[in-house]
């Protein structure tokens, strides 16, 4: 098993993110974590890589804390997190010299494949910024992505390229968790949906025992969490 | 190592706009030391010295500043990015450390240099020995008591207020940690004072009395000298305070560096 949440709870000051959550993800999964906004998803995500500390529970990743594991988890975070200075140029050279697992050639070839203007961030869309966060997490070879909201935003055209990169950059032995709000257009990913309802898991399905069932990821979702 | 060097590079990417411009109003400082002119060259030399002294706090305001910029980068989302990373916190809050204290240091030797200008304006030479003295051994001897444990102290403060936002009321640890800090250092320097003295001392500037005495030879300036001198003589400066003070920024150093790993973001 690559990760496992066993009980989790996550409580914030003022509120609950998570409640008693248990969850298993073997590796070589596309996974799709679905809810509604607060339902859990970012909490949920931020917890398996090691930025949230469970109130109560046991997180279990690559067999041990999550935080003692940080530097091997792709986190790609909802939140536009590039210094503004930057340029595609930095940022190869920040990830080539803190990621032991980062390939510079793969991220060249991501960023002409999701077309990612080569100056400063402060200067780019939020389409261009959102490219080259995907560029930069996925230029590494690493087991397991998180992948927060990578679609949040962004623009038609560019929410087609970063999916068809997470599609194309996907290798059978890497689990790949995603959420987003773009149910339609990111169900043919998923293998599997997990859908969270006010820190709840609602439901934990195959995406294929949907489609057996006539179903697609887009009804239940409406069906679930409606 | 080049896990160091590029932390390092993220820092100096992310506050060169702090520093150069603290670089630039050395100009400033120096301008105005330009500008000191009256009669009597004690006074001269008096109100010189005050403008650098001054100069050298408000350096070291702006560099707590730049120091502190974790909380905006803490918002911005840019602390998830680090605290991904695989270097240790250890080596992320010493790459934080070092470009300031990097910063720091140049700054300072740039104000020795200034104090060097003023004395040889008032007609105080130094000899070679001297003025090495006065451009790194003065800097690092000052940067060691004063600046460095509060770059850590700052840096500690940030980290350990940054750790605890969003489990508890971010302000009740601060606050905790801003009202131990005096008692702390009440408790630190009572000691200090117990220790003052017990180690040999540095004999920096051993030869700039002479040189002092050669310029002001009628001021009373050499009578404060005199009086030191029958007092038991110039013997140095005492070296624990900087000994003490070099520990502590270290701890400080090492605590921060262990609550990164502890850090939410």
């Amino acid at each position: 098993m690559l990760a496992r949440l066993e009980n989790v709870t996550k409580r914030y000051v003022k509120n609950e993110g998570l409640r008693d959550l248990t969850l298993d993800f073997p590796a070589g999964e596309v996974v799709g974590m679905l809810g509604l906004n607060g339902s859990g998803k970012s909490t949920l995500l931020k917890l398996m890589a090691g930025l949230l500390c469970p109130t109560s529970g046991h997180i279990d990743v690559f067999g041990g804390r999550p935080r003692t594991n940080r530097s091997q988890i792709v986190f790609l975070g909802e939140t536009d997190v590039l210094w503004p200075w930057m340029t595609p140029k930095d940022a190869e050279k920040f990830m080539r010299n803190l990621y032991d697992d980062f390939d510079a050639v793969r991220f060249t070839e991501l960023l002409d494949a999701l077309e990612v203007p080569r100056r400063k961030t402060k200067t780019m869309s939020k389409g261009e910024r959102g490219r080259l966060r995907l560029a930069m997490a996925l230029a590494r070879n690493a087991k397991l992505y998180l992948l927060d909201e990578p679609l949040a935003g962004i623009d038609l055209i560019s929410r087609e390229r970063i999916l068809s990169s997470i599609v194309s950059e996907w290798h059978t032995d890497e689990t790949i968790i995603l959420s987003t709000h773009e149910v339609a257009e990111a169900e043919g990913l998923f293998e599997r949906a997990i859908f969270l309802r006010e820190g709840r898991l609602a439901l934990d399905v195959s995406a294929e025992s949907l489609r057996e069932g006539g179903k697609s990821v887009v009804d239940t979702f409406k069906e679930v969490l409606s | 190592m080049k896990k160091f060097g590029t932390l390092v590079w993220l820092e100096h990417r992310r506050n060169w706009l702090w520093s150069l411009p603290l670089m630039g109003s050395l100009l400033f400082w120096a301008w105005g030391i330009k500008q000191v002119l009256v009669m009597d060259v004690g006074e001269r030399l008096g109100i010189r010295a005050g403008l650098l002294a001054g100069a050298m706090t408000i350096g070291t305001v702006i560099l707590i500043m730049m120091i502190g910029r974790i909380r905006s980068e803490t918002r911005n989302g840019q602390y998830q990015v680090l605290l991904m990373s695989p270097p240790s916190g250890y080596t992320h809050i010493l790459a934080r450390f070092t470009y300031a204290a990097g910063v720091a240091f140049a700054y300072f030797i740039a104000i020795g240099f200034m104090f060097w200008w003023i004395f040889e304006l008032a007609g105080i030479s130094f000899d070679t020995g001297s003025l090495f003295e006065l451009i790194l051994a003065m800097p690092f001897y000052g940067m060691s008591v004063v600046v460095l444990p509060i770059l850590a102290y700052v840096l500690l403060l940030m980290v350990f207020v940054s750790a605890y936002r969003i489990s508890g009321k971010g302000w009740i640890p601060g606050v905790v940690m801003l009202l131990g800090t005096p008692i702390a250092m009440q408790w630190l320097s009572d000691w200090m004072v117990d220790i003052l003295w017990k180690l040999p001392s540095w004999n920096v500037f051993e030869r700039v009395p002479a040189a002092v005495f050669e310029r002001f030879s009628q001021a009373d300036i050499e009578a404060t000298f005199m009086t030191a001198t029958n007092e038991g003589g110039y013997s140095g400066i005492p070296i624990e305070p900087m000994l003490v003070m070099l520990a502590l920024t270290a701890v400080l150093l090492v605590i921060a560096g262990r609550i990164w790993q502890e850090v939410e973001a």
